[in-house]
């Protein structure tokens, strides 16, 4: 007993403590990966979470842009900018801007982004001309669109009087404001989209097509049975950037009419813009944080909405005649290959 | 572990040895700049202030100091960027410029203010218009701005739409027309009336800006003395906007847009022919007409009087925020750039009317013509003008009511979409939301 004892015990002894070296590479080897992606999340802990939860702590109270905190309020603010009724027409303003640019925006890219996917001449010449508006800053382009919308001096109210027709309050009304400003916006994105949506069709094996084609698939068959369902992840990236961008639109309503805080009326005060003249004009912090808070939820849930729809469509339109597709080619493979 | 110890001693010592060195920097500022210790001087203005000039004068008599100026477009621009400067607690420049319009935001934080009579403000007192330097001190008795330019108003208009309405254009005529020290707002929309029915066409603007200056003449505007807010059940005010809600809706409203004019446009093409003008407004048309491509044959011309009496809109400040690295330094530049010499020179450039006695007695001296007004002599006139003008208190949201509150009223107003009574409670209503409930 006492030898089993004793020999349980010499074991332990004998195994050979590691090194101090030999320790350094085992730490090495289990903490390093962590290391290696900490800096994202020390950098978004940094810039990311931080103010999101600092927002939500200012919401909290009475706090004054320039006095500082005030008296803690609780969810006072939230239930006040709930009853307000300048928040509900910005958030109106925000979505009626969002849809009249977002969904011309990307039917137009994928339209672009399908005719530059074709063998053209002079490619890279074409795929660039598309991306230039983009690089172009906002603040330029807003200058050059401000003046084209002019009410009494701008060049498209002048073009429709020099036919006799009457100019259109592009500033003063509601409708009529928020397709300017979707104008600026369509003009600065559309290109950008086309380039990331043409990487995705880049990526579509060819020999679909010809196979396609060899079926007697017409250019419209090919493009909503083959291109469409093959590039529906980055679709769906697409359409949820395009939300996330287009529910913080602030720069082009800004400069839109740099002397209000989105127009005379409000007819075209988007909820950032809202947010700004709270926090900046009527200099209320704490209630300027509650909206960021607010438009943050909603930006959440619109791209949890937008993502389910995007999924839906992009599976329903192409769906079944896709695999119907694939079917063909992997039978005419098969095909070839007993052939041969 | 003794290691990881280690390490973690050397970066505190780092990092102390950096906090050490930044201190330091700051440390160094109470010596006077000169050729052995440079000292960057940095200034953010708004609007055209015309200083260029003065900072090369400025470096040149001061080795060591360089001046790096910012300048922001507008005013209300120039407020959003001080704000939220102020609220992060950095970033200010060494000498800020403040509008009157929101100083008195300013003044409820004057404590983030260097003190000037701690640099020698009290010596120079005297140099100003009184109720210039009172308005830059707090209640506390700190001095927190030195006083650039302030508004009195003249009366802007085109002498060749004048002349083809049939009413007199040369300016002591226009002056009389007026009623010359009786001029009236009556007088005032009625002789535009009479113009819209010969010319057909509008006789100001838009109506914020005469809106502004008949605020601004009141002995109590949006505040009262004490600090009430001051607009609902104030009847004086209410007639003032009854008058002008009258003339607008009989189409004396060019209904242009604030600010921007058509880029100027209207000031060429006489879409209005009446135009109020505090000093500093005449820089600004002047930027317009150029941008438009008018000038001095445009037809602008400058009488002395004005509506309702004297009048002032506007007028700055320079201030030193307590974050400057250079306080002593800043509040030198900010002395000398507001000493009556330099206004006079800033006068000249920006067109704008000083804030101090001796310059506007040599602006009146001088009686420079200015060639763009059809050489009419504008810093006299503006001496003229300035007699009787009385500082009105500025509430903590001035500004928000002026432009948030008023702004949407008048517009609808000027757009036909509201008449008097329904623009006014629309104002009261908004004046709820945005002052009272805030």
């Amino acid at each position: 007993m006492t030898t089993t004892l004793n020999r349980s015990a010499t074991p332990g002894a004998a195994k050979p403590k590691p090194t101090f070296k030999q320790r350094l590479s085992i730490f090495d080897v289990k903490a390093s990966p962590y290391f290696y992606v900490a800096p994202f999340f020390i950098l978004f802990a940094l810039v990311g979470l931080f103010p999101l939860v600092y927002t939500f702590f200012v919401s909290l109270f009475d706090w004054h842009l320039l006095k500082g905190q005030g008296q803690f309020v609780g969810l006072e603010n939230f239930a006040e900018i709930l009853q307000d009724r300048f928040f509900w027409n910005s958030l109106f303003n925000t979505v009626s801007i969002f849809v009249l640019s977002a969904v011309p925006q990307l039917a137009l890219a994928l339209f672009l982004a399908a005719v530059l996917d074709q063998n053209l001449r002079a490619k890279t010449f074409w795929r660039m001309s598309i991306l230039l508006p983009y690089i172009v800053t906002p603040v330029a382009v807003a200058m050059i669109f401000t003046n084209m919308f002019g009410e009494q001096y701008g060049l498209i109210n002048n073009i429709l009087g020099n036919f006799g027709l009457d100019p259109v309050m592009w500033k003063n009304e509601t409708f009529p404001s928020h397709v300017a400003i979707a104008t600026m916006v369509n003009w600065r994105w559309t290109g950008y989209n086309a380039l990331i949506l043409l990487a995705a069709m880049q990526a579509v094996p060819r020999d679909l097509y010809e196979s396609a084609a060899l079926d007697g698939a017409g250019a419209v068959r090919r493009f909503f049975s083959i291109t469409l369902p093959s590039i529906r992840p980055t679709m769906v990236f697409v359409v949820i950037t395009a939300t996330i961008g287009g529910l913080q639109v602030f720069t082009e309503p800004r400069l839109f009419d740099p002397a209000t805080a989105g127009g005379s009326q409000r007819q075209f005060q988007t909820t950032v813009l809202y947010l700004w003249e709270m926090a900046f004009q009527r200099q209320n912090f704490g209630k300027a944080s509650t909206i960021a808070w607010l438009l943050f939820l909603i930006i959440v849930l619109f791209g949890f909405i937008n993502y389910l729809i995007s999924r839906r469509i992009a599976t329903a339109d192409a769906g079944r005649p896709s695999r119907a597709a694939r079917r063909t080619i992997a039978a005419r493979k098969r095909a070839e290959r007993t052939n041969r | 572990m003794k290691f990881s110890r280690r390490n973690t001693a050397a970066a505190i010592a780092g990092a102390a040895a950096l906090a050490l060195i930044a201190t330091g920097c700051a440390g160094s500022s109470d010596q006077p700049a000169g050729a052995g210790n440079p000292v960057e001087l940095t200034v953010t203005t708004f609007g055209t202030f015309g200083y260029e000039g003065l900072y090369a004068e400025y470096e040149q008599a001061n080795p060591g100091v360089t001046i790096k100026a910012t300048n922001i477009d507008r005013g209300s621009n120039a407020r959003t960027d001080a704000f939220t400067k102020l609220a992060a607690g950095s970033g200010l420049t060494d000498v800020v410029a403040i509008e009157e319009g929101w100083l008195g935001s300013i003044m409820e934080v004057s404590d983030q203010f260097v003190d000037l009579k701690d640099h020698g403000a009290a010596d120079i007192q005297a140099n100003w218009v009184d109720w210039k330097f009172k308005q830059g001190t707090d209640p506390a008795g700190r001095v927190i701005g030195y006083g650039t330019d302030i508004g009195p108003q003249g009366l802007c208009y085109n002498g060749k739409l004048f002349e083809a309405a049939g009413l007199p254009s040369d300016r002591e005529s226009v002056a009389k027309l007026f009623g010359g020290q009786d001029a009236t707002w009556e007088k005032y929309f009625e002789l535009g009336k009479q113009y819209k029915a010969a010319t057909g066409k509008a006789w100001y603007d838009q109506s914020g800006f005469v809106w502004n200056s008949m605020v601004n003449q009141m002995e109590e505007g949006y505040y009262t003395k004490d600090g009430e807010l001051n607009v609902d059940g104030n009847k004086e005010m209410k007639g003032k906007f009854e008058m002008l809600a009258a003339g607008t809706a009989a189409g004396l409203s060019a209904n242009q847009t604030q600010w921007d004019w058509g880029n100027g446009k209207a000031f060429v093409d006489g879409s209005f022919a009446t135009f109020v003008c505090p000093g500093w407004m005449l820089g600004t048309i002047k930027g317009q007409l150029e941008s438009a491509g008018g000038g001095a044959g445009s037809g602008w011309d400058f009488a002395d009087v004005f509506p309702g009496g004297a009048s002032n809109w506007g007028g700055a400040f320079l201030s030193v925020p307590k974050t400057s690295e250079h306080p002593a330094e800043a509040a030198k530049l900010a002395a000398w750039l507001t000493a009556p010499e330099q206004q006079v020179k800033q006068s000249a450039a920006a067109n704008n009317f000083p804030s101090t006695l001796k310059a506007q007695e040599k602006l009146v001296q001088d009686a420079t013509p200015n060639v763009l007004f059809n050489n009419a002599p504008t810093g006299a006139i503006l001496a003229n003008r300035a007699k009787g003008v009385v500082a009105q208190f500025k509430g903590p949201d001035d500004s928000v009511i002026q432009e948030n509150v008023f702004g949407p009223a008048l517009k609808s107003l000027d757009a036909g979409t509201a008449d008097a009574g329904k623009a006014w409670s629309e104002a009261l209503r908004l004046l709820n939301d945005l002052v009272v409930n805030n």
